[in-house]
């Protein structure tokens, strides 16, 4: 069972604190009834020796028996029992019509050649009364020293741990997509936290470093090949115009020209992507997806002789707040991948509304998971012209404007489903 | 014409100068920065192809030279980078066009001739091959005195092939001029195919047989 720390630390309060408290109340209660028995005892003999110096004093004339207080016998008895011992007895109160316990301590005593027993009388019933208060009284204490700790345990918890929740929060909200810039306080108070903050700082910083090199690598590497690419595409330009072509040497030309500019193709995609991803189209205006889409449809339906059959629901003064060449890019990639994953006779079927783009298409189930679709170099099929990235910019730059694009297929149709943020 | 061409690349600055000098033109080139300096000082030229990244320099700072000593040569900016602030950059910066590497030399071809007409030869922008006149400013296409009605494409089409005159023009080439970075959408370029299938046809009916010829499927070739 996972709870919070906070919850868990006074959890663990709740449980020990009592039984602690109550082992000091036991503790507590035994000491103070041995205090108490000690101080009767030193009152019985204090009041012993006052007594007995009074009837020195008096020659032996004063009143020999005051009820709960004291009483003097002569004896002849050479011993008694329990002598100089506090032992507990009771004395009949007739006004109150009940016993009452009382504590008394006997000894000897020799006066003109006579031996006496001197027992005085001390009531237990204040004091008991007194144990019983004080200890209620104590219980009371640590009943409220209970719920302070714990009310001040929360409370401190609380404000101990905040640089360790605010740091979480901060990792959470971190994207390393979106916000490379990053910084936690190195100063916190608490020397744990302070290293905690370090190592994190330390760490994301070398996951931003690594990746703004591995986005700069694609964008140099993709600039480094255009200038190779670039020749190749003169020099072929230039054979296929020698005047002693052949036939068989054009053929190869052809698929050399082909191969390169499938290259050049690829190259300008990832490019594309890095450029994306390095957020370098910062410029954002009200886009009319709906006149966009129509003007595109129209463009591809210009192109291709064999266009699906089209379905289209298209809603009018569709507006987003985007990139314009970013979103041209992700409609033309989609209708794009529409037609070129389609079965002859095929159908696709569009539906553009306020809130999102549906595109569906007949095909053959595309190979692999669904959920690596957007991938690059992922590919459904083995079509020549295609360059495996359409889907991977088509989720690019839904991830620049918080677009929601999912895909599925079923029964004969694929369906990309795209929804503004 | 004279044409002054600035690339680092030896390769590509030489099919550069190779395909220019096929198409008449006076051609240099140089390799850097204070090469080309030293011939815009000594010489004065059309129209100067210029890379943006160079060795001992930058492009814009030779187009900002240029500018300074208010040389008026047309400058198309030949670069790698393809970002629309670039493109705006050296534009500003007083060039005329740019073009993007990897890019179809027909398709440079294309944009110094037009560079040229814009900036020389005011008026005369006609383009003839025997019978055949495309005017560009008025976009109309006759045939031994016929008006042929093109659609834009189709106008696009011819204009290009009457720019790229004897040269064998790539499908490739053909798609990218027509349809810019959507070209890049097409799973084939089939479309080139019935769009000069189109044009043959409609020169034919107005008298003007076998100038469109295919090369082995490679391209086409506009010719005598």
């Amino acid at each position: 069972m996972n709870k919070t720390l906070l919850q868990k630390n006074t959890r663990i309060l709740m449980v020990w604190l009592p039984v602690v408290l109550l082992a000091c109340s036991i503790v507590f209660y035994v000491l103070m009834r041995m205090q108490a028995h000690h101080m009767q005892e030193k009152q019985l003999l204090l009041k012993q020796e006052n007594t007995w110096n009074a009837f020195l004093g008096k020659n032996g004339q004063i009143e020999r028996n005051i009820s709960g207080e004291y009483s003097i016998r002569q004896t002849d008895l050479a011993a008694i029992n329990n002598e100089n011992a506090v032992r507990d007895t009771a004395i009949y109160y007739a006004e109150k019509k009940k016993l009452l316990p009382f504590q008394l301590l006997s000894s000897r005593y020799q006066w003109n050649h006579q031996t006496y027993v001197l027992t005085t009388y001390v009531s237990s019933t204040e004091i008991s009364h007194l144990i019983i208060k004080v200890f209620l009284t104590e219980i009371c204490i640590l009943l409220l020293l209970l719920i302070a700790i714990v009310f001040l345990n929360r409370k401190n918890s609380g404000r101990l741990w905040n640089p360790f929740f605010s740091t979480m929060q901060k990792i959470q909200e971190y994207d390393i997509t979106r916000n490379p810039g990053f910084s936690l306080p190195a100063e916190t108070g608490i020397t744990e936290f302070n290293a905690l903050n370090q190592s994190l700082t330390g760490l994301i910083s070398n996951v931003n470093s690594a990746y703004h090199h591995q986005k700069q690598f694609v964008e140099n590497a993709s600039h480094e090949m255009q200038t190779p690419l670039a020749i190749i595409r003169s020099k072929l330009e230039l054979l296929i115009n020698q005047p002693n072509l052949t036939e068989k040497a054009a053929a190869l030309l052809g698929d050399i020209t082909e191969a390169n500019d499938r290259l050049s193709q690829m190259n300008r995609t990832l490019l594309l992507l890095a450029k994306i991803e390095n957020n370098q189209f910062p410029s954002v205006e009200a886009v009319n997806v709906s006149q966009l889409l129509l003007q595109l449809l129209h463009n591809f339906k210009d192109h291709y002789e064999a266009f699906p059959e089209l379905n289209c629901d298209i809603a009018e003064g569709v507006m987003v707040h985007a990139n314009l060449s970013l979103i041209e890019i992700l409609l033309a990639n989609l209708t794009r991948n529409a037609i070129v994953h389609n079965l002859p006779g095929g159908k696709i079927n569009i539906k553009l509304t306020a809130s999102g783009l549906i595109m569906e298409n007949t095909g053959l189930p595309a190979e692999g998971n669904p959920e690596e679709m957007f991938e690059r170099f992922r590919k459904g099929s083995h079509q020549s012209r295609t360059t495996g990235l359409g889907l991977a910019l088509v989720k690019q730059i839904g991830n620049v404007y918080h677009y929601h694009i999912s895909y599925q297929y079923s029964n004969g149709w694929h369906r990309v489903a795209v929804v503004f943020g | 014409m004279k044409l002054l061409v600035v690339e680092d690349e030896p390769s590509l600055l030489q099919s550069i100068l190779e395909y220019f000098i096929q198409e008449d033109f006076l051609c240099e080139g140089v390799a850097g920065y204070s090469d080309a300096i030293g011939r815009i000082d000594a010489f004065d030229y059309d129209c100067i192809i210029l890379d943006i990244n160079l060795p001992d320099g930058s492009g814009l700072q030779l187009l900002q030279y240029l500018r300074q000593y208010k040389k008026e040569e047309g400058v198309v900016i030949i670069s790698a980078r393809d970002s629309l602030d670039d493109k705006i950059t050296g534009l500003n910066f007083g060039a005329d066009d740019y073009l993007t590497k990897p890019f179809h030399l027909s398709e440079l071809n294309a944009r110094v001739k037009a560079l040229i007409r814009r900036k020389y030869a005011q008026g005369a922008s006609v383009l003839e091959a025997g019978n055949l006149r495309l005017d560009l400013a008025s976009r109309s296409v006759s045939c031994s005195n016929q008006v042929v009605s093109l659609t834009k494409n189709e106008f696009d089409l011819l204009a290009y092939l009457l720019n790229n005159k004897n040269r064998v023009v790539s499908k490739q080439a053909i798609a990218e001029h027509i349809y810019g970075q959507q070209a890049d959408n097409m799973p084939s370029f089939d479309f080139v195919y019935s769009q000069i299938k189109n044009l043959k046809r409609k020169l034919k009916e107005k008298g003007s047989d076998d100038l469109l010829h295919s090369v082995y499927g490679l391209g086409y070739k506009l010719s005598l």
